[in-house]
């Protein structure tokens, strides 16, 4: 009961996230089409690319938000044992199982938020940062993986 | 649950839209009028390639602010049908 009480909670934070992304990746958007536009006629021409190529890593970010995200999400939770043993520990794997993809995905959209704030205003290292969060949820997830089976042999399995 | 704060989010995500869109529409106007003022003077003591480098300017700005408020847009489109559903 309460585990399905904080995913949709976290369902609902992920709807909320991809709205926000959406709406700043534009406005992300529009701010480097200025700033091409005032380089342009100031001449900076160095300028022009930063924001040319800012502009194209917002647009690859937003497709990677929206189209790999999920992907990655579902198919660790593929690889998540959610059922290891029987009786109490099923049930406490499978929530366990459900809520770390829940939580896995919701961070990993956020530090992707995160890269096309970054990206917006040419910050490199929090750019970085955020792909490294990225990376370390995945991690966690994959050793999530290992740690389910291990906690059912441990409290015991049928 | 949190339709309030994506309300208000989304308000100043729409001022902010329109207020780069305006800014926008100055920066180029005054681009544009820098650029006849470059053609003008070019073409008035003979600059060939001042001329033709304001012309090409010009079209330049004007292509950009196309692209900026029919590409741009039409790209949101596309994101908002990408838009996923919560994986889990």
């Amino acid at each position: 009961m309460s585990a399905s009480i904080i995913l949709e909670f976290l369902r609902q934070g992920w709807l909320a996230l991809a709205g926000a992304f959406l709406a700043f990746a534009l406005l992300a958007g529009m701010a480097q089409i200025l700033r091409i536009s005032s380089a342009g006629v100031a001449g900076a021409n160095l300028w022009v690319w930063q924001s040319v190529s800012a502009l194209v890593s917002i647009l690859v970010l937003s497709l990677f938000a929206f189209l790999g995200i999920p992907q990655i999400v579902q198919a660790l939770q593929h690889s998540l044992p959610g059922a290891a043993g029987c009786g109490p520990i099923s049930v406490l794997g499978q929530y366990a199982s459900d809520l770390i993809g829940g939580l896995v995905a919701v961070r990993m959209l956020k530090a992707t938020f995160i890269s096309v704030l970054s990206a917006s205003i040419g910050g490199t290292s929090t750019f970085s940062q955020a792909l490294i969060e990225c990376g370390e949820a995945i991690f966690g997830m994959l050793i999530a993986a290992a740690a389910i089976p291990l906690a059912a042999w441990f409290l015991g399995t049928c | 649950m949190f339709d309030p704060i994506m309300e208000q989010i989304l308000a100043i995500a729409r001022d902010a839209w329109a207020f780069l869109a305006g800014l926008l529409i100055v920066v180029a106007l005054l681009g544009g009028l820098y650029y006849v003022l470059q053609g003008t003077a070019g073409a008035a003591f003979g600059g060939s390639r001042m001329t033709s480098m304001a012309i090409i300017g010009a079209v330049g700005l004007v292509i950009l602010v196309l692209f900026a408020f029919l590409f741009l847009p039409q790209i949101g489109e596309m994101l908002k049908n990408f838009q996923p559903n919560p994986p889990f």
